[in-house]
């Protein structure tokens, strides 16, 4: 703009008009580029939110569910019904799969975020073999979670299970032997197997983050006289903070609408202690056909989720500019 | 000073002693790590009798549930559908990916922050949300045009690329950010149109970047269940339908099962060890500013 003004008027007018061509004939070809992703986005994941969110104002059931987007109109009665009515048995399920989701993403986040961390700072060493390491550590990465919930759900079994047998039979560390799949345990049941399975990636991520931070660093704090600790506290973990902010993110939303563990292992109805959202919206869609319950509660969740990223970015936004 | 000058001496051999543990520590996280996977195979070889029982006799292995699997349900059926599936919206995905992360990393336009927002804000969107809707347009796209994408291999498609290409675009234009502009400002000056820069100067020196992307998209699309249970019916039912319909109807069959599960597990693993060594890089550039 300064660069402009100070420019005869007439010349002005030609550059912007040449620049606007120019930048219109730009603007077509990256339209034209984004033109694939943005039809099948529309088509697979907007038009048919829409169409779901217009579904939770409707009162769509079994008796009603035929007549599909001619159902009765609802208002917000499907969110009252939800939220307050004592006598809805969906309310009671809603509440516990809220507070099983919530339990199951923290301890899921929490757990994977530390342990990646410690596992990165091992991997990041150079030693023999360190190479085949960071290579061979990411497999559990790639098993597919339905095969992680038939693989888990057998180790977990109660008496045949190699989790009691180990356990129980050979280390003698607890005298009776759990029940995992079913009761408070399930919920363990489902979160172990995540941690395991989440690992890898986060490994990955923060091993790129370490091998990247300049030697000299550590070599200044080391100099200053820091420990290992406060060479950690102070140069690693504000370096890596952007990664972590990142992990977090998707961390957080992965967990928040994880369905196939649960569902495999565990079943339609994964019981009280295991039962997560999707599961819960799941079944009472397609299982008891309360189709506008579903849609409802799925609402909710997305706008917690809205709601989520907002203080996520409120939290991370100086580390996210500092990446750029 | 005089504390240093002390403790010289003794420093290390305590060094070398926890430098020695750290590895052996490592090699254990590692071997813990694998373990299951370990586990998975071991047990994918014994016999149904040992599995239900827990007298698991590990030198004496059989194959015998690998041969029997295939016939206890259509796995053979559902591992083609996962293939032809995953592999067609993997690369769709990815095509499709590698263009708007290209127009994202490289243009200012209109619109182009709503769409780099949005590409993230579909990752928010609750699956649930759009299942049904998803399966009455395929039935009114049935009954009005014809076109049948329930339960087909089109429809599946459709679903998985649009599914992966929003964090593929993610992938895609964080590598596209690393890759220096000069490349292009020269083949423009070359005399190269805008388009064949992108192709043939940008897109080959991406192409860590692309391989790591399809294959993550791949992974993906390998996994997922909750749409591929509700929008398919007989035709084109993938492998984690195939390992539900498995649960359901032979429960006990544990050793068929764990085979199964290494025999759906193998692709991918395959895809991924085959491709490590990009995909490392083409994951983490985003992660890292070289």
């Amino acid at each position: 703009m300064g660069l402009m003004s100070e420019s005869a008027p007439g010349a002005v007018a030609a550059t912007t008009r040449r620049s606007r061509r120019r930048s219109l004939r730009r603007d077509a070809f990256a339209y034209a580029l984004i033109a694939p992703a943005a039809f099948v986005m529309l088509a697979v994941h907007v038009a048919p939110t829409l169409g779901g969110v217009y579904m939770a104002f409707l009162e769509l059931n079994l008796f009603t569910f035929s007549r599909l987007f001619h159902a009765p109109f609802a208002g917000l009665d499907n969110f009252r019904d939800l939220l307050f009515n004592v006598d809805n048995p969906v309310r009671s399920g809603l509440w516990n799969a809220t507070r099983n989701t919530a339990l199951y993403t923290a301890y899921t986040l929490t757990a994977t975020l530390v342990l990646a961390m410690g596992i990165a700072l091992l991997l990041a060493r150079e030693f023999r073999g360190a190479r085949v390491l960071r290579t061979l550590m990411l497999a559990p990465w790639v098993v597919p979670s339905f095969v992680v919930a038939i693989l888990w759900q057998f180790m977990w079994q109660s008496d045949a299970g190699i989790v009691n047998k180990v356990l129980v039979d050979y280390t003698h560390l607890v005298d009776e032997r759990p029940v995992w799949l079913l009761g408070p345990n399930s919920l363990w049941a489902i979160v172990i197997p995540a941690i395991w399975r989440g690992l890898p990636f986060v490994i990955l991520v923060f091993l790129a983050g370490l091998q990247a931070i300049p030697r000299q660093l550590y070599e200044a704090a080391s100099i200053d006289g820091a420990t290992a600790w406060q060479s950690f506290r102070y140069v690693t973990l504000p370096l890596l903070r952007p990664l972590i902010a990142i992990q977090v993110l998707f961390g957080f939303i992965y967990s928040v609408y994880q369905f196939a563990l649960p569902y495999v292992m565990l079943g339609t109805n994964p019981g009280p202690y295991a039962d997560l959202l999707m599961t819960l919206i799941v079944r009472q869609s397609f299982g008891n056909t309360l189709f506008g319950y579903g849609a409802a509660i799925s609402t909710l969740l997305m706008l917690v989720m809205f709601v989520w990223v907002a203080v996520w970015y409120r939290t991370f936004r100086r580390d996210l500019v500092a990446a750029r | 000073m005089s504390a240093v000058a002390v403790s010289a001496p003794r420093r290390p051999i305590r060094r070398r002693l926890s430098s020695v543990g750290l590895t052996l520590l490592a090699y254990l996280v590692v071997a813990a790590l694998l373990a299951p996977i370990v586990w998975l195979v071991i047990a994918s070889m014994q016999s149904r009798l040992e599995l239900a029982t827990g007298e698991y006799d590990l030198l004496n292995a059989t194959v015998e549930p690998y041969r029997t699997m295939w016939g206890a349900v259509d796995f053979g059926r559902y591992f083609k559908n996962s293939l032809i599936i995953c592999s067609v919206a993997t690369l769709l995905a990815t095509s499709f990916a590698a263009s708007a992360g290209y127009a994202l990393s490289r243009f200012r336009f209109r619109g182009s922050g709503f769409f780099g927002v949005s590409v993230i804000g579909t990752q928010l969107i609750p699956g649930s949300i759009f299942l049904l809707p998803m399966f009455l347009g395929f039935v009114w796209f049935n009954q009005n045009v014809g076109l049948q994408l329930f339960d087909s291999y089109k429809g599946m498609i459709l679903v998985y690329t649009a599914f992966f290409t929003p964090v593929s675009i993610y992938l895609m234009q964080a590598y596209f950010a690393a890759i220096p502009r000069e490349l292009e400002e020269a083949a423009l000056v070359d005399g190269c149109t805008r388009l064949g820069a992108f192709v043939r100067v940008v897109l080959p020196n991406a192409a860590p970047g692309i391989v790591a992307t399809a294959v993550y998209a791949f992974l993906f699309a390998w996994d997922e269940l909750l749409f591929a249970s509700n929008l398919t019916q007989e035709h084109a039912e993938t492998i984690p339908i195939g390992i539900r319909n498995f649960i359901g109807n032979y429960n006990e069959n544990y050793d068929q099962l764990m085979a199964a599960g290494v025999v759906s597990t193998v692709p991918v693993m395959v895809a991924f060890f085959a491709t490590q060594r990009w995909l490392v890089r083409g994951l983490t550039s985003g992660a890292v500013k070289e």
